[in-house]
């Protein structure tokens, strides 16, 4: 294990924190917030030293493998939430009474938006200083194409063996570079990400949303994040004054669907390569589902018998919270805990499939759905004729055996890890009934945001235990992070011995 | 640049490293995922599992952008397809690996009608540096700069050596020799030495000089070797079947010693004036035998690096003049300390020899003046040779008032005929050749030799 490299790469990353904490601390200056600068210059400070120290010594040997790859994605993660927190905690914007409580809320509030999840411990919002707020959002800008990515991207020049670190990063059963150098790929990803960001930003100020809720809107659905800076998340728009709220939803509900596409289709649309975008699986996959269950969920709402709405307000509500749940953004431009169980069922379901491949959505990612649905058709047909040999194929190429049994491993690992949390969970008086307690881990491990009941879209995650926000804070990193880094660093503190790794 | 490269077998994953080292952008191609899943861990490139012969895989590779496809696989006849493929679809340049002595005579075919513009025998190749070592057998390895009038020569210092222990200043005064020591390799560290730099025991020093310049300063201590008149092979593949036709055909005296039966017929028949004998070359025995006392060169070439090595070893404890022994394996660190002065890896000479010839493309495109090229210790030196450019702004000024990067040697000037090795009186002028040896840093072009500002 190359610990010095490990070190000098966190003293990086956190460096690069502390840089990206000055964009806080502009909008602090703008809207004259003199309050607030303790809260971002104290953190900037601790980040600076803390970076310092740890890079001091440039490593002796740069070559890493997989597991240092991995030490360094979870730990970087672990890192950058607890000193991201700082911010809340000293502005007290989060204030639970003792420093624990508070600490431990800001840090599940800052875990939430990092890893692009959403849910956040906090009922009113409107109220908070503009500095926070775009703090908030900015995380899941920040997390959504993943910070070491952005660090890949401003090195000069990236060793070979970096591709451990953006393997353990980029979501996706398997990460394959745009071009050769892996220093142009991850800036040609970010060119992308803030291309795009950029022209929603755009869009949404052509709409009359005020130009701070146009930011930070669009930095929350371009990490398929969540965090509003209104009460009542996107729904609180229809009562803001010269916003045309309706075209509004449309905007980020197709910009959510956009963001859940692998990022390498926009490549090869921007290299004249429309043909392989035409002919990928997954985004079929993907735009299928999302068509389907916004036709079930039309008509389910339409023929609902509590529920008088218009056909194209149906469609609308139903393509909005569609995208917000597949692409695992979790944006609520309704109150959908009151729809009927058929559309709800849908929603849990689109929790689970998320985003594609090398997208900035969570989830379980389509591209290992497909795999798991054609493993099991192969399964039952391999029952019925033992003898039969076959091979499941994605894009009309077969899968390697390997990622198959990968893709098993990773749904096993990923049930196991949402039924030991919901367990922990359970014990939690809040939760007060199962739909609750399982939508709040399952949400969380999928980096959704909102769930059902005592955590649906108007309610929050603020009353949980700290024993509950800590279990789903670590599921939300583990869910951003595929698992495996996660569960390997808690493994080796666990067991303190050398010999697994 | 835009490299291709089909293949990563042990060639394939040698050139790899080396360009990679040198900021290429790289695609690999290779039949064997694990082979690509390596490459892409290991080098900063992008990897292509499949065929790399077909055309759906060289257009997914980029081969209608590429400016070099270089194709080294295990066989011959994919790598000349591959690279047909490639120059169709519009790959700028080609090289490819062939390595059948039938299909490697007709070179000049290939490269004049099929498009390849550089053939590559690995197996030849180190033949052909075997060869040049057993002709000037005093030094270690040794390659030669502006048309062979200059030449670098690496010698290993032996105890016995009366210049341990001097200072480097001492030994230009004492020997009164016209060479330059440019580079010092002292376990695995390389350093470029200064005046004050003093010499110790098992150090291996590059040094530049005239052929005559460089024979009288190892004349003077005691490290030059008689010319080699007998030489032992063991081994008959394809490197010792062309060493012997080369050796022979400067009139030296090869035993060759080969295990399989057949191969010494085969042998036997296409190379008359060779001694082929069957046996087992690894066998102390056998070596007595065939008399390795009286041998001047011991070649040690069996497909396994252990039994090379073993056999060098015994050829160094028996005093044999000169020992060289194969490597496949050359990226363990050790090998420098273990006793046996000459080690040829062929991927790395068909790999430098690549790598050569891929700078030389790049700097026909940058339009910058570097000549050749030439990697030392493991890659760890580089020298390269420039011409000056007209419009060179330092013709007055002396080396004592130039302000040169520290890390770094003029081993060389060349002005018309004469060769200088400079000291602090010399400078560079206008259309001079000249050779800077450099560690860890690749130059571009003249100006870099400076420091900034």
């Amino acid at each position: 294990m190359n610990r010095r490299k490990i070190a000098y790469d966190l003293g990086v990353i956190l460096m690069t924190e502390a840089a990206l904490m000055v964009l806080p601390l502009i909008v602090l200056v703008i809207y004259k917030e003199w309050r607030m600068l303790p809260s971002f210059i104290i953190p900037v400070a601790a980040l600076i030293v803390t970076g310092k120290i740890l890079a001091w010594k440039k490593p002796k040997r740069e070559n890493i493998y997989a597991k240092e790859g991995f030490m360094i994605v979870s730990l970087a993660w672990t890192l950058m939430s607890t000193f991201g927190a700082l911010p809340f905690v000293i502005s007290k914007s989060i204030d639970k009474g003792n420093f624990i409580r508070s600490f431990v809320d800001a840090f599940f509030e800052t875990v939430s938006g990092f890893t692009t999840t959403g849910s956040t411990v906090l009922g009113e919002i409107a109220s908070l200083p503009r500095c926070i707020l775009f703090w908030r959002a900015f995380t899941h800008f920040i997390g959504g194409m993943g910070i070491l990515v952005f660090v890949i991207a401003i090195m000069p020049k990236a060793e070979g063996s970096t591709i451990h670190i953006m393997r353990a990063e980029v979501p996706g059963p398997t990460v394959g570079k745009l071009v050769s150098k892996i220093g142009a790929s991850a800036r040609i990803l970010y060119a992308i990400y803030s291309g795009m960001t950029l022209l929603m930003m755009i869009m949404l100020l052509a709409g009359g949303m005020p130009l701070f809720d146009s930011i930070t809107n669009a930095f929350a659905t371009a990490g398929t994040g969540g965090f509003c800076c209104l009460n009542n998340s996107i729904e609180g728009y229809y009562s803001v004054a010269g916003c045309n709220a309706v075209y509004c939803e449309w905007v980020i509900g197709v910009f959510m669907m956009l963001f859940g596409i692998n990022f390498n289709l926009y490549y090869y649309l921007l290299i004249k390569q429309g043909k392989l975008v035409l002919k990928d699986e997954e985004l079929k996959w993907f735009l299928g589902i999302i068509l389907g269950a916004t036709f079930i969920i039309t008509t389910d709402l339409t023929f609902a018998s509590d529920i008088v709405i218009d056909l194209p307000d149906a469609v609308r509500q139903a393509f909005f919270q569609v995208n917000a749940f597949i692409s695992t953004t979790g944006f609520s431009s309704v109150n959908f805990d009151l729809w009927p169980t058929v559309s709800k069922a849908v929603l849990v379901f689109l929790m689970f499939v998320g985003g594609c491949g090398g997208s900035t959505g969570g989830g379980l990612k389509v591209a290992r759905v497909i795999i798991l649905i054609k493993n099991s058709i192969r399964s039952i047909k391999k029952a019925a004729n033992p003898r039969r040999v076959e091979t499941v194929r994605v894009n009309g190429r077969p899968v390697d055996e390997d990622t198959v049994t990968g893709v098993l491993g990773y749904f096993g690992l990923f049930m196991i890890l949402g039924i030991i949390s919901f367990f922990i969970v359970s014990i939690d008086p809040y939760t007060a009934d199962l739909t609750t307690g399982s939508t709040a881990v399952f949400t969380c491990l999928n980096n959704v945001g909102p769930g059902f009941n005592l955590v649906g879209p108007t309610e929050n995650f603020g009353e949980f235990s700290i024993l509950s926000k800590l279990v789903l804070s670590f599921d939300m990193l583990a869910g951003r992070l595929e698992l495996f880094p996660m569960l390997l660093l808690f493994s080796k503190i666990g067991s303190g011995k050398k010999k697994y790794l | 640049m835009n490299i291709i490269i089909v293949g990563q077998g042990k060639y394939g994953m040698t050139l790899t490293q080396q360009l990679a080292n040198e900021n290429h952008d790289i695609v690999v191609v290779d039949v064997n995922s694990n082979a690509v899943t390596t490459a892409v861990d290991t080098y900063d490139v992008m990897g292509i599992c499949g065929n790399g012969a077909t055309v759906d895989i060289l257009k997914e590779a980029g081969a209608k952008k590429a400016k070099l496809l270089i194709a080294c696989t295990g066989s011959d006849e994919l790598n000349i397809l591959c690279c047909t493929f490639a120059k169709e679809l519009g790959t700028e340049n080609t090289v490819a690996r062939v390595r059948n002595p039938d299909y490697a005579s007709q070179s000049q075919f290939l490269r004049e009608n099929i498009g390849i513009n550089m053939i590559v025998n690995p197996e030849y190749e180190t033949a052909n540096e075997i060869s040049r070592i057993i002709r000037f057998p005093s030094v270690a390895s040794l390659d030669s700069f502006a048309r062979g009038k200059v030449e670098i020569a690496r010698i290993v210092i032996h105890s016995d050596n009366p210049i341990i222990g001097m200072q480097l200043s001492d030994i230009r005064k004492k020997f009164k020799s016209n060479i330059i020591i440019c580079a010092v390799q002292r376990g695995s560290d390389v350093h470029i030495p200064d005046g004050n730099f003093i010499i110790e025991r098992d150090d291996s020093l590059s040094i530049t000089g005239t052929r005559s310049a460089l024979s009288s300063f190892m004349k003077q201590t005691g490290v030059y070797k008689h010319k080699i008149k007998n030489v032992m092979i063991i081994g008959g593949g394809r490197i010792g079947f062309y060493l012997s036709e080369l050796l022979c055909n400067t009139g030296r005296n090869v035993k060759l010693i080969e295990y399989d039966e057949e191969r010494c017929h085969q042998l036997t028949n296409e190379l008359s004036d060779v001694t082929v004998i069957c046996g087992d070359g690894t066998n102390q025995d056998i070596l007595e035998e065939q008399d390795i006392e009286n041998q001047d060169a011991l070649v040690a070439l069996t497909g396994i690096d252990e039994e090379n090595l073993i056999v060098s070893l015994y050829g160094e404890i028996r005093n044999v003049n000169k020992v060289i022994a194969k490597v496949d394996r050359h990226s363990y660190s050790i090998l420098n300390n273990i006793g046996i002065e000459t080690l040829v890896s062929p991927q790395l000479v068909a790999g430098t020899l690549v790598t050569r010839y891929v700078r030389a493309l790049e700097n026909s495109a940058d339009n910058t003046h570097i000549q050749t090229l030439y990697k030392l210790l493991d890659g760890k030196i580089e020298a390269a040779e420039f011409i000056v450019p007209p419009n060179w702004a330092h013709n007055e000024e002396t080396f004592r008032d130039l302000n040169f990067k520290p890390n770094l040697i003029i081993a060389c000037i060349i002005r018309g005929n004469r060769i200088i090795f400079p000291g602090g009186d010399d400078s560079i002028i206008s259309g001079d050749r000249v050779i800077v040896v450099t560690a860890g840093r690749y130059l571009k072009e003249l100006h870099d030799i400076f420091k900034l500002g």
